[in-house]
């Protein structure tokens, strides 16, 4: 028995998943977090720090890091990054200013060898707005194209759109994420 | 000549404790993060409810009610449950805390905390937050399994108010002790 599978069998055990999520401010990853968890969402502040939120979930327990998105933050982002099994990058669909600020955060993190591993959920949030962007507009100007952008080759990744407000496709990108991590790290059993 | 009370213990030693400290392992002073706990809020994780609540402006005002302030009466908080609390099959509990760090990184904070009745471990856990970033405020929250109890061990505990007792250790680093704080608990009918 090899290394690997001694580390799978321990981590099996446990069935615990390491989920960071990050983003930009105001994309809503606290409000996420809060919304697929069932508790109230209308006195959520912008996170000047971290929320670590240990959630059970089929089977699994997932310990969520959801970390502060403003700029003065983003630089400490990496001190997060190890043991990353997921990473959940939620995106403002309606701040269409920032797209390119968002896209560029984004590759920085495509970048990281300490999260080269990890599976990759983005959320396109905020679909419950009238002018948001809609799920192909925004894997457009995010680049999300295997063919096209280097830093998504031997990526697991997956793009949903939703809505923090109503809860429209949390759970489906979440049972994405979920899935692809437990089939990479857990053995079938 | 050192005194054993002087050499802070380390994580792997506070993990093999079988009881309740008698003294606290480190002074007041030894928080040098400037960590302090804004609030901590425990709830049902079956209903939402919330079984308890405190805030620092809360803590504050209790203190100002007191005679004198002691060190002891700092850092010891004492919890009053719901008699049905240690019955309730596997209830499961959210804990919630938020705490501030001051203005320098924090490396490697870890938390443990140890929960015994007499000399029995009823609970114990150990969280490590890696890293806080200066001036920062975060939460952290997690779900408890209450352990189950018999009947017997549930009366014995409640017929013996604050003799539950928990020990929380705060390392930073490379396991150095900045914190120490206790806790005891009476289980009585509070419906």
């Amino acid at each position: 028995m090899g290394l690997w599978s001694i580390i799978k069998k321990i981590k099996e055990k446990e069935k615990e998943m390491r989920l960071l999520m990050l983003g930009l401010d105001n994309a809503g990853k606290t409000t996420i977090v809060k919304k697929f968890n069932g508790e109230d969402i209308d006195t959520i502040s912008p996170t000047l720090g971290f929320n670590i939120k240990t959630l059970e979930y089929k089977n699994y327990k997932l310990n969520v890091w959801d970390i502060g998105g403003q700029q003065t933050l983003r630089s400490y982002w990496r001190n997060y990054f190890e043991e990353t099994d997921g990473l959940i990058w939620v995106v403002d669909s309606a701040d269409v200013v920032r797209l390119n600020d968002c896209k560029r955060e984004l590759d920085k993190l495509l970048q990281e060898e300490k999260l080269a591993g990890a599976s990759l959920l983005i959320l396109a949030n905020k679909q419950d707005l009238k002018n948001a962007l809609s799920k192909d507009e925004i894997a457009k100007i995010l680049d999300l194209d295997v063919n096209n952008n280097k830093l998504m080759t031997n990526r697991h990744w997956h793009l949903e759109k939703c809505s923090a407000v109503t809860g429209e496709g949390l759970v489906d990108g979440v049972d994405w994420i979920v899935e692809d991590i437990a089939s990479r790290i857990f053995l079938l059993e | 000549m050192a005194s054993p009370q002087t050499r802070k213990p380390k994580p792997d030693e506070v993990l093999k404790h079988t009881k309740p400290t008698d003294s606290f392992l480190c002074p007041l002073s030894a928080n040098t993060a400037g960590i302090q706990f804004l609030q901590f809020k425990i709830r049902n994780t079956e209903d939402g409810s919330t079984i308890f609540e405190t805030s620092a402006e809360e803590s504050a005002k209790e203190l100002l009610n007191l005679d004198s302030i002691d060190e002891n009466a700092l850092r010891t908080i004492k919890y009053q449950f719901d008699k049905s609390f240690l019955r309730t099959k596997s209830i499961g509990t959210t804990d919630s805390l938020v705490f501030q760090v001051g203005d320098k990184p924090v490396q490697n904070f870890r938390m443990i905390e140890r929960h015994y009745f007499k000399e029995k471990l009823l609970k114990s856990f150990d969280f490590n937050f890696k890293f806080c970033i200066p001036n920062s405020v975060n939460s952290w929250e997690c779900i408890y399994e209450m352990p189950t109890l018999s009947e017997k061990e549930a009366k014995e505990i409640e017929d013996h108010p604050y003799e539950t007792k928990s020990d929380s250790f705060y390392f930073v680093n490379d396991g150095d002790l900045i914190m120490h704080n206790k806790a005891s608990y009476a289980y009585v009918d509070k419906k």
